[in-house]
């Protein structure tokens, strides 16, 4: 193995570069942060020992400044977190060329598992079974007999989807095959317009599937593992809001079959470091293979604090050349006890539109079996350009039941005064009965009964009157949450790229 | 008592029981003043007694029970968390002048939430059919079309792309 990096050049914001830069210090790396220009005030510079202005702009996805950056810092390794240019395999080889270690997968791998078509292609070759459905091959749209009669094999509905899609964009539902050829021809203009083109195909849509993922890990001298699964079945807009290990959905002989059919799919594209292998689990109970993530996860936490075991530090140790370790490998690793995932978002908690604006007061739920991974904290601005993520909330308990419990204790617990988020939604999600019996798939958010409005309570109004009655503070925000002018993180100098 | 009386509506508010009275129907809107021992809303006397720590309010104690809650206000907002949930509140405005804010609107199309704006798709003085996308608002990666109501000719487009946009107020007027 050769030597750890010394400098890390964190190619993110918001939560997951707080989360990466905790794993470096702990590790005696120095975090090394970036910002854009117009970020200059965000909650994850703190987390770092320096941080680089990129200049202004979309700065996060351009490679050419992070690396000048990484050059200006000293830094000798990057990581990129998950979304921006984390699954970007020109990126990934240019860190490379510059002599910088690349804390992720090779650009092979990355390109390999890209584009969705090809990656179902060779899954198929690997023996893992994917979601029914049409190659997308060319002239297949001008076949519209071929078309139908595949189609009328699996049964409708289907999904129409471009390749080069992703997050819920670019995908449309099919009910009756005289629609089929419109909306292939329509995905494929938006395609166009979104992505750069690509091809077209479609899916077997099912209509309450669950979506269970498996976490797998390989080493560059050829060891790949599953370190088990992670079921994110509850979704608004394809987006993933709840996550828990182990999936209440599968039993020992299915998670086996998963486990190994991830393995395959991992070794099939010759993978080093940490991937997601998705998977949708059908009604009756079959899995296939929807796509892999060839970054860390969002949802990774949730694996950590169930193995006890820390994903970002052996990102970074078997990017350096080390080799799994031997527990990962000897089948001796577990899950204890149970944990979930909650994602505190910006937005109308049952309308799921966006909400702005800068966060007054920002108290996190502690106690036993709590971690909060948080981008944010008070003082925080909110604005429209970036996830909506604020922060993740992961309980750990001994089981499924006391987990639910912790969770629903955590949600009230969290005060956050100045931007509406999405608590209540999580609340109403612990709450329901689908959730607890463990027996729910995607449409669960769908199905929910919006819960009663409620009035205020007394006190709530009294506070509010007695907040409002006073004469408005010289600051701009309330007592006792007031942040002053001499605030660091806006004042700070920063270093610009050819300034 | 001395303190002074503050009309104040709940965000968003969709109570149960809400009041009416000169042009509130609908909404949650309470008459609150608060004392040194007590509180009266909408007439009603209620043993109450706010905490402060520090200049911030930390609890409302209520016929000796005190209830722990946190407030930060912004201008004539005030967000309240109480009994494991947050609300936002806000001075009520009188009647009158919110009809005139929203009667300044009547023509134009609000943004349902703040973002930027992507696309433009129609210029001034085009004719659109209902359900025409004039314009695609984006914000944290969401994208929304904002689609025009009825058959006419776009009016004023008062912003452009790239432009940020708040909630709530016009981004394209469709003339008849």
């Amino acid at each position: 193995m050769s030597p750890l990096p010394k400098r890390i050049l964190i190619a993110n914001r918001g939560e997951i570069a707080v989360r990466i830069a905790r794993t470096a210090r702990e590790m005696g790396i120095d975090p090394v942060g970036v910002f854009a220009s117009g970020d200059s005030g965000a909650f994850h510079r703190r987390a770092m020992s320096q941080s680089l202005d990129l200049g202004p702009g979309p700065a996060y996805l351009d490679s050419g400044r992070i690396l000048e950056a990484a050059r200006a810092a000293g830094a000798d390794a990057i990581h990129p977190g998950y979304g921006f240019l984390s699954e970007n395999a020109a990126f990934a080889r240019a860190v490379t060329a510059a002599g910088l270690l690349w804390i992720g997968p090779s650009p092979d791998s990355i390109e390999k598992m890209g584009g969705k078509l090809a990656a179902r292609a060779r899954m198929r070759e690997a023996g893992v079974p994917v979601v029914p459905g049409s190659d997308g091959s060319p002239g297949e749209a001008d076949s519209g007999a071929e078309l139908a009669r595949r189609a009328a094999q699996m049964g409708f509905p289907v999904l129409v989807k471009a390749s080069s899609g992703g997050g819920g964009k670019g995908m449309v539902r099919v009910d009756r095959i005289e629609d089929l050829a419109e909306a292939l021809s329509e995905t494929r203009r938006v395609a166009e317009a979104a992505f750069g083109g690509g091809r077209v195909y479609f899916e077997k849509l099912f209509e309450r599937p669950r979506h269970v993922e498996v976490q797998v890990f390989g080493d560059s001298l050829g060891h790949i593992v599953h370190l088990f699964e992670r079921d994110c079945s509850v979704q608004r807009r394809h987006q993933k809001v709840v996550e828990e290990t182990p999936s209440p959905a599968l039993d020992d002989r299915l998670r086996e079959a998963m486990g190994r059919a991830a393995v395959e799919a991992a070794r099939a594209v010759e993978y080093v470091g940490a991937g997601t292998v998705e998977f949708l689990l059908d009604e009756r109970g079959s899995f296939h293979f929807l796509e892999m993530n060839t970054r860390l996860q969002v949802e990774h936490p949730i694996t950590e604090e169930t193995l006890g075991i820390e994903l970002v530090r052996a990102q970074i140790e078997i990017a350096a050349g080390a080799a799994l370790p031997r527990a990962w490998q000897d089948g001796s690793l577990s899950p204890r006890g149970h944990a979930i995932e909650l994602r505190l978002y910006a937005e109308d908690p049952f309308e799921f539109l966006p909400r702005t604006g800068r966060i007054l007061a920002w108290e996190e739920p502690s106690g036993p079996g709590i971690r909060v991974d948080a981008g944010v904290g008070t003082g925080s601005v909110v604005g429209v350009d970036y996830d909506p993520l604020l922060a993740k909330l992961v309980v750990s308990a001994s089981s499924r039941e006391a987990a639910i419990a912790r969770a629903r204790r955590a949600v009230s617990e969290w005060i956050v005064l100045g931007v509406e988020t999405n608590g209540r939604l999580l609340a109403a999600v612990l709450d329901s009965a689908a959730f607890q019996s463990g027996k729910y798939a995607t449409d669960l958010i769908a199905s929910l009964d919006r819960p009663r409005e409620g009035e205020p309570p007394d006190a709530a109004w009294i506070a509010a009157a007695s907040a409002l009655e006073a004469p408005e503070p010289a600051s701009e925000t309330g007592t006792g949450t007031s942040r002053g002018p001499e605030d660091p993180w806006q004042v700070r100098s920063g270093w610009r790229p050819g300034a | 008592m001395a303190a002074r009386r503050v009309k104040i509506e709940l965000e968003g508010g969709r109570g149960e029981q809400p009041v009416s009275q000169d042009g509130t129907a609908g909404r949650a809107v309470r008459d609150v003043r608060v004392g040194a021992t007590d509180a009266v809303l909408d007439g009603r006397l209620v043993p109450a007694r706010v905490l402060r720590e520090e200049g911030a309010v930390t609890a409302v104690e209520i016929e000796g029970v005190s209830i722990p809650v946190r407030t930060a206000r912004e201008r004539n907002r005030v967000f309240v968390w109480c009994g494991g949930r947050t609300y936002e509140f806000h001075k009520a405005e009188a009647a009158s002048s919110r009809a005139v804010r929203h009667s300044a609107h009547a023509g134009g199309l609000l943004s349902p939430m703040p973002g930027r704006v992507r696309k433009l798709l129609v210029a001034e003085g085009d004719a659109v059919v209902r359900g025409q996308i004039l314009l695609v608002l984006e914000a944290m990666k969401m994208e929304h079309a904002i689609r025009s109501p009825r058959d006419g000719r776009v009016g004023s487009l008062p912003f452009q792309e790239g432009d940020l946009v708040e909630a709530g107020v016009p981004v394209a007027e469709i003339l008849e």
